[in-house]
């Protein structure tokens, strides 16, 4: 635990629930998925930005719930919404009822698509969770529901050395892209440069604490990429989020995945 | 440094980046998304994206110098613009900000960020 809030908010960030950073003496450590405002059924609840936000912040709370884990000591949240409008009209003041006066470090992103195009917000926290990691395997990964989905819904570090990787794309060691215009081919890149990556840190693809992959075309990906994906992880998923932007460091980049992992 | 930077000559950057990064020591570092705000909170260059690169980057250094750090201990950064075309830009004031090698780091082209005027957002975690 040891949670330090670092530097103060400027006046304009006062009032709106996270501080420039925060930092921590990590030993165990909460990962989630990009949660969203699925109902129960795993349909999307009715009703836009408020009651979407508050459902996603409702199944982040079970998550935490289940580790042990508090709103109040959450690290970092990542806010990933389609319409800044809606957000700052209901969604801003939903996330408030679930946190109430914690400050977390935060970024929040516009993006072009979330996982279901009706899906206006997704929420990812990183928690600081109290106990010690003596005794307990270096990751519990777990689900609080039966989503059928290719992920954990949260993933826990016990101990261990945090793995930050960039941003894989599907480039060759000599600098040139492969599978141009190709998502199968750059899946399997991407991948592939993920591996050597993990192998060179002594780490394997069930290593993966948390992954977010950055795809021009959604549909796309899950057509040609998730199989790639489903391939390298054979069940051990980790804590994931899939997100739709406009675009990438080169042009010819469809694909871009940053994992992190963790090594005993 | 209580991080080390790990390489392998199978994947390499595509840039002047670390491919990848591990926590050997220290305290855990979560950095907020940082702006081109000044102390006070106003934008600094609107419409510039070099200004407002620079003044983020300046931003970034701040929280990392108030928890103890500096740039140096920086594992990892994302940087995020709404226009592919001002990367030339944001790279040559990353060159200025990095003079050595960058930390790892991703890049990613978003539809906006939280206002509108803001042309870049670089979040950082750090092991200070």
């Amino acid at each position: 635990m040891d949670r330090r809030e670092i530097l103060a908010e400027r006046p304009v960030e006062r009032g709106r629930g996270f501080m420039p950073g925060v930092s921590v003496n990590p030993s165990r450590l909460l990962f989630t998925a990009g949660l969203t405002g699925r109902g129960p059924d795993g349909s999307l609840v009715a009703g836009g930005m408020a009651p979407q936000a508050r459902r996603t912040f409702e199944r982040l709370q079970s998550i935490l719930g289940r580790a042990g884990g508090k709103f109040d000591d959450a690290v970092k949240q990542l806010v990933y919404v389609t319409d800044i409008d809606a957000y700052n009209a209901s969604g801003r003041a939903e996330r408030a009822k679930f946190f109430g006066s914690t400050r977390t470090a935060s970024t929040g992103l516009v993006v072009r698509r979330l996982a279901d195009p009706a899906m206006l917000i997704e929420v990812e926290l990183v928690i600081d969770l109290a106990g010690s990691a003596q005794g307990k395997p270096l990751l519990e990964k777990y689900n609080v529901e039966q989503h059928g989905g290719d992920f954990y819904q949260g993933v826990i570090v016990n101990g261990g050395r945090l793995l930050y990787l960039a941003g894989q794309v599907a480039n060759n060691p000599d600098g040139s892209v492969a599978g141009t215009g190709d998502w199968r081919r750059q899946a399997e890149k991407v991948y592939e440069n993920i591996g050597h990556v993990l192998g060179a840190a002594g780490a394997t693809p069930a290593s993966v604490v948390k992954e977010t992959t950055w795809v021009l075309s959604i549909d796309s990906w899950r057509q040609h990429g998730a199989p790639v994906r489903r391939a390298l992880y054979k069940g051990d998923y980790p804590a994931s989020t899939l997100v739709e932007i406009p675009g990438l460091a080169r042009g010819e980049f469809l694909v871009e995945i940053e994992v992190i992992a963790a090594v005993a | 440094m209580p991080h080390s930077t790990i390489a392998t000559p199978e994947a390499k950057p595509v840039a002047n980046y670390k491919m990848a990064t591990r926590m050997e020591g220290g305290r855990l570092l979560y950095i907020s998304g940082q702006v081109a705000w000044d102390a006070g909170g106003n934008l600094v260059g609107k419409g510039d994206v070099r200004a407002q690169a620079r003044q983020t980057f300046q931003n970034l250094r701040g929280v990392l110098q108030a928890a103890g750090g500096d740039l140096g201990d920086l594992m990892k950064i994302t940087t995020y613009i709404t226009k592919i075309e001002d990367f030339p830009a944001v790279a040559e004031v990353r060159r200025e900000v990095f003079p050595g090698e960058l930390p790892a780091s991703t890049l990613i082209v978003v539809r906006s960020l939280f206002h509108p005027d803001f042309l870049i957002e670089v979040e950082g975690v750090a092991a200070v």
